[in-house]
This record gives structure tokens, sequence and C-alpha cells, in this order.
């Protein structure tokens, strides 16, 4: 098999891996090597269905010993299997990286053997680049749930990121659809690396080595078990906080798997539900939302026809409207339409003169949700009062008008009445 | 009324403006004199009476001491950055920017991002700030045969010389060329120095980046990481604009461009060189260079 037909399989093994980010990291080239890591991130292409493809994300393996009923690798299935040697996947990432195709590598594997073995083969990857080519740019590597510190350790030396996916957002729900997984064995790896890495940032030394720069990351399936939005958000919330994750992604569930313990193989992935699931996730992350304000146990999932943020605005009247010339930063990142430049805008801004509202759309606010919510000396006091009940209706999307049918709302002509 | 000629570097706009206050003109267009096509620029004002301002390095240094002390370093590049977009009218709009802060009318005026003038000048600069950290990404270097990785890219603004910091510190070993082929010049980079190269033959470099094995290894990559079940060409569509594909390996629809760029392979084959007059034409132009850029 040559290195293309490689390639193939197992770029088309990793595909399901939702992370994509190269951030968190900077890095200069080392002397002697090339390769930087840049704080932001790059993104260089996307692809044909909007993903960014910022690192070469492949599998060093796809001969996988376990038979997990989500994934498209698992033991029972028919596919071609493939597994890179270490010095193909070393000239494939430096070869790549020298023409601007990627950020970097993105190695995670099936599990060969023993999970020690597998993680052994990624580790010897990482290490090879960074010792023996001076290689400067990204490494994301996978943590295998149950190898061992010694290698989880050294991974963490080596790569810029890693990630254990959890999967199944319930433990019950993962043991019923890979039997040979559980919560323990997932959350042991990632506890391991995030106290380590808590270790090595309080070291300040000029030439302390880094660990895990840009920290852990990890992935949830959404909709191949029964949990609520809720049950996930919570999930995640206490990811960002306990394990200090730098990201949770969300991946719709697609059936590739003809399985009885999962959705039909013709159902359609949950796309809009998994988009609502990141904007949620983004008001955590960089709008000061708590995951109990989005959402609590009367409504435990996110309203389809709404962003999270107007929902949320929804139900707290009393919050507005937002006064922009006095508000502080907290609260006008809270105004549905108003994003987090505009914020710093407003902010910055309304020092010098008073915030207008030709102003704000020259921002780039998009004040068609916004104008509902904030204060505005031209609207008379009576109306200064937000009716969630009125606003609602005007903040939904029209649905696309249909063709109606003839018969449709038929009356007949006589009352039934009369006709008898 | 005049319209002010000249010749659309950033020096040359601060050299009018210097001009405008020294001589008092009374000014009713900037107008840049590109060697190639902008887009969208507008026809000659038939009122206005053409008058031509020369480049003056020392002019333009006196003009950018002035913005700092009256304004702040992070001004003097915003105003560059909104320069770069080479939007029509972009000139007046800068203008009307330091004619009111060198006015001094109001306090705080400089460094308020929502006043008038400010605030299109901001948005500009934005995008175009956008554009370059899109391009470090977009930037497909091919490997011609003497070993210097070149590449083509046709950016919307002028922000090719942007692009060197970021691959010198990147490959500060390599030898590589970024190559702008709609504005006809590039960085080159050599021996640990970037300078800025004019090029002739734009024509010659644009398909050095898809000439080989690895190219046609990363187009498959590339084919069979999309999930087809959320294939989705809207969003595609707006993160990566139909404008950019022309010089993506990846995005190229036939096999036939992979193997040897086009048309350009009749010309390497009248050489009977092979594709040895790609880096040829980076080297002819080196001798053109307009001197060692600042970057």
């Amino acid at each position: 098999m040559d290195l293309r037909e490689k390639l193939n399989i197992l770029g088309d093994a990793a595909k399901y891996d939702v992370s994509c980010s190269s951030s968190g990291s900077s890095r200069c080239a080392p002397k002697g090597g090339f390769g930087s890591g840049c704080e932001a991130g790059i993104c260089h292409t996307w692809a044909a269905d909007g993903r960014c493809i910022s690192l070469l994300k492949v599998l060093f393996s796809n001969a996988c010993k376990y038979d997990c009923a989500y994934c498209v690798n698992r033991r029972s299935n028919d596919i071609p299997r493939a597994t890179f040697t270490p010095k193909e996947l070393v000239d494939l990432t430096m070869e790549f990286y020298r023409r601007n195709y990627i950020e970097g590598l993105f190695l995670s594997s099936a599990v060969v053997g023993s999970p020690d073995n597998t993680m052994e083969q990624l580790v010897r990857v990482a290490k090879d680049l960074r010792t023996v080519h001076h290689f400067g740019g990204y490494i994301h590597l996978k943590a295998i749930p149950g190898a061992s510190a010694r290698l989880l350790f050294e991974a963490g030396l080596y790569a810029d990121r890693s990630s254990v996916n959890i999967e199944i957002p319930s433990d019950s729900a993962l043991q019923y659809l890979a039997p040979e997984k559980n919560f323990d064995s997932i959350y042991r790896p990632m506890n391991f690396l995030a106290e380590r890495k808590i270790g090595y940032d309080s070291d300040h030394a000029r030439h302390s080595p880094k660990f895990l720069p840009a920290g852990q990351s990890t992935q949830m399936i959404v909709g191949a078990s029964g949990e609520t939005d809720l049950q996930i958000l919570r999930l995640s919330a206490g990811f960002y906080q306990q394990q200090q994750m730098k990201r949770v992604y969300f991946s719709g569930y697609i059936p590739i798997n003809a399985d009885k313990r999962l959705p039909a193989i013709t159902s359609k992935p949950p796309l809009l539900r998994e988009h609502r699931l990141y904007q949620a996730d983004w008001l955590m992350r960089f709008y000061n939302f708590r995951h109990d304000e989005i959402l609590d146990e009367s409504n435990p999932n996110l309203d389809v026809d709404l962003d999270p943020k107007a929902m949320w605005a929804l139900r707290h009247p009393e919050f507005f409207p937002v006064d922009l010339q006095t508000a502080d930063y907290e609260s006008i990142l809270r105004v549905p339409g108003i994003g987090v430049k505009s914020a710093r805008l407003i902010v910055s801004g309304r020092r010098f003169s008073r915030i207008r509202l030709e102003t704000l759309k020259k921002m780039g606010v998009v004040l068609k949700r916004a104008k509902y919510f904030i204060y505005h000396p031209d609207t008379p006091a009576s109306l200064r009062r937000l009716y969630p009940e009125m606003v609602r209706p005007l903040l939904v999307a029209k649905r696309k008008p249909e063709q109606l049918g003839l018969f449709d709302n038929y009356v007949p002509a006589l009352p039934a009445a009369i006709s008898r | 009324m005049l319209a002010i000629h000249y010749d659309s570097s950033f020096d040359g706009f601060l050299s009018v403006v210097f001009e405008i206050y020294r001589q008092h003109l009374d000014v009713g267009d900037i107008v840049p004199v590109r060697p190639y096509a902008a887009e969208g620029a507008a026809a000659p004002d038939l009122f206005l009476q053409p008058f031509r301002v020369e480049t003056d390095e020392e002019s333009a240094r006196r003009l950018r001491r002035a913005i700092l002390n009256m304004a702040g370093e992070d001004i003097l590049s915003l105003l560059d950055c909104a320069f770069r977009s080479e939007e029509p009218g972009i000139e007046m709009k800068i203008f009307a920017y330091l004619r009111k802060l060198f006015a001094g009318d109001s306090r705080g005026y400089a460094r308020n991002p929502t006043s008038d003038e400010m605030l299109p000048l901001f948005t500009v600069a934005r995008s175009v700030r956008r554009e370059q950290g899109f391009m470090l990404g977009a930037v497909r270097f091919g490997k011609a045969p003497d070993g210097m990785y070149i590449s083509a890219i046709e950016p919307r603004y002028n922000v090719v010389d942007m692009l060197a910091p970021h691959f010198r510190s990147r490959f500060p070993n390599g030898r590589w060329a970024v190559v702008d082929v709609h504005r006809r010049y590039g960085v080159c980079y050599e021996g640990g120095q970037v300078q800025l190269v004019s090029v002739d033959d734009p024509e010659a470099i644009a398909g050095v980046e898809r000439s080989d094995e690895f190219a046609r290894m990363w187009k498959s990559y590339y084919d069979s990481m999309a999930i087809k079940e959320r294939l989705n060409p809207e969003l595609l569509k707006r993160c990566l604009p139909v404008r950019y594909w022309k010089h993506l390996t990846e995005r190229q629809v036939d096999a036939s461009s992979l193997t040897i760029g086009g048309r350009n392979s009749e010309k390497r084959g009248a050489d009977g060189l092979g594709g040895a007059n790609l880096p040829s034409a980076v080297a002819r132009s080196r001798s053109l260079a307009l001197g060692h850029a600042g970057v």
C-alpha cells in the first residue's frame, strides 16, 4: 500500500474528530529547524462541509481492538485498515508544513494491541518531530485512555495540546454503547494531564520546558443517546472549571453504523442543535454566562428558533433596556446582537461622544436584534419596557412561504346541520 | 479645485498631505497612479485640475512624526492598514481624519474610534488585517527545482509585504518567495534577508505550487476530509470565498492542472529546462529589486 492510499484511509478515518484549532500556543522556530506557533491559530483551508482544516488530522492506525457502537473504526466494521510508520508520518508532516498546507499535526489512533503500545507510537512521532527534526509547529496528540502515566507525561512535553474524547455525555450511555469504556477511564488521563500542567504553569523560569501550552480539549457526540442540552452544558461547564479545558467540541451524530442501540441510519445529523450548543458554549467562554443561567431544570433544552442569548434576554425582561452610555461592559455584552468587538468599541468610544443608532450600525451591531434591548433617548418613556411576548415573534426568522393547497382550508358551502 | 496625482505608495500619500498643508492647496480629490488596474477605480473628474506631487521621503517622515506625536503609533499603523485597502476614495477619508486631527478642535479626537471620520477607517483597517491573517493560511508554497519555495497569491488588499515577518520567523533557514500576481510584486527571503521584488512575468509562477507529488496527496487528503452528510457549499463559500480558489492547490477541480500548471507547460517544454525557468523569473526580477524593504 503506498503512502497516498494510507493517507486517504487514515485521514478519512480521522475526519469525525471535530477539533481543528491551532491556537493557544506560541513558539519560535527552534534553532536549526523550522516551524512556529501562532497564538491566535491559523486556518489554512475549509473542507467542502465548511469545517476548517488547520492541522494534518490523521490516525496513526485504524485497526482498532474496541467495538464502540458509534465509531467508524470499530472492530466489527468491514473497512480497509492501514497503519503508518513513524517515519512516513514525520516526512509527510514536514513536507506539508513547508508548503504551508497545515499548521501542524493532529495525531490520533485506534487502539492497536494495548493502550501503552499505541501511545508509545504516538509519542515517538512527536518526539522525532521535536528532537530530531527541530520542528516548531503545532502538535495535537490524543491521550489514549489506559496509557501509563509515564507516556502521558512524555506526550505533554512534546505536544501543544492533548485531548481525550468523552464522546457520550453520560456514563451509563457510554458503557452501553462502548462496553470497553467508562467515564472513569476517560477522566483519569484528563485529570493527570491537568494536574501536571498546573505544576508546570506555576514555574516561570526562563528555560523551563513547556507542558501542553495550549491545554486540553474534548469532544462529545450530540444526538446519539438521549441527553438533554442542560446535561451537556453542565458537563462541559465542569470541564472548563475542573479540568481547565480550553475547548469542548460538539459533534452532531452522523449515522455511520447500522446498530440497534443508535438512531436509525437514515436519520439526519442534528446540525441545528449542534449549532445552538456551540452558541451556548460561546456564551460561557466569552460572554460571562454561567451554564445554569442559559438553561435550567424547567427548560432543559435550547430553543431551536432563537439563539441562546436572545432566549436568555426574553426570559429576563427586568434586565433590559440597557443604556449603552452608562452600562458596564458585562451588561452590554448581554444585549442580543452586540458581540465582543462591538461591546469593546462602544466602551472605548463612549468616553468621547454619545453612541447613536447610526454609529452602532456602522460598527456592525445587528440592530435588528439589538434595538429591542437598548435604551435610546428617542424612544418614548412608555415604551421603555420589554414585553417578551411582543418581541419574540419579531426575532424569530420568518418561515419561507409555502404554496397553499386549494382544499387545505376547505369549508363546506352549506353548514352540516342544513345538509342533513 | 485640484485632483492630486501621486505614485500610490503610502509615503507618496503622506507627501501629498504635506504639500497640501505647505502650499495651502484646495484639494478636490487625491488620485493614485497605479501600475496595475485597481478594483472599482472611478473615471477621472473632468472638473478638477490635475496636479502631480512627487514622493519626498523627508516630508513623509516629518508627517509620520507629527501623526505619532498627535495620535500615537497604533493610529499610524491603522492609517497604513486602511490605506492598503486601495478602496476608491480612501485617501480623502484619511485626509479628512488628518485634517480634523491637526485642527486640534476637540480633545481626545485622535483616539476616538467612533467619530465620523475614524469609524470607516477603523472598519476598513479591520478587514485589511483580517485579510492579512487569512493570507497567512492561504499561501501555498510549491518547491521550485532550485529548492526555493514559491507561492503566488491574489489578495484583495495590498498585504503581501505584511506577510513577510510571519514567514521569516517560521522558516528562518529556508528560501521562499510570496508573489502578489495582480500587483506584480512580492517578498523574497534568502540568506536571512527579506527583499521586495517586482515580478515581470507573474504567469510563470502561478503553476508551481501544484506541480509535485505532495500537492496531489494534499488534494486527495483534502477531498477525503469532507463529511458528505454535512456538505454545505454556502458555508464553504462564506469561509473560503471563491475569489481565492484560483491559487489554492486543494480547490483545483481538474486533475490535469495538478500535474503541470496549465498553459505554462508549453512554455516550459519549449525551454527544454523543465520547470527551471520558474525561479529564474524571480531571479530576473530580483535584479530589478526595489531595494531592501524595511520589513
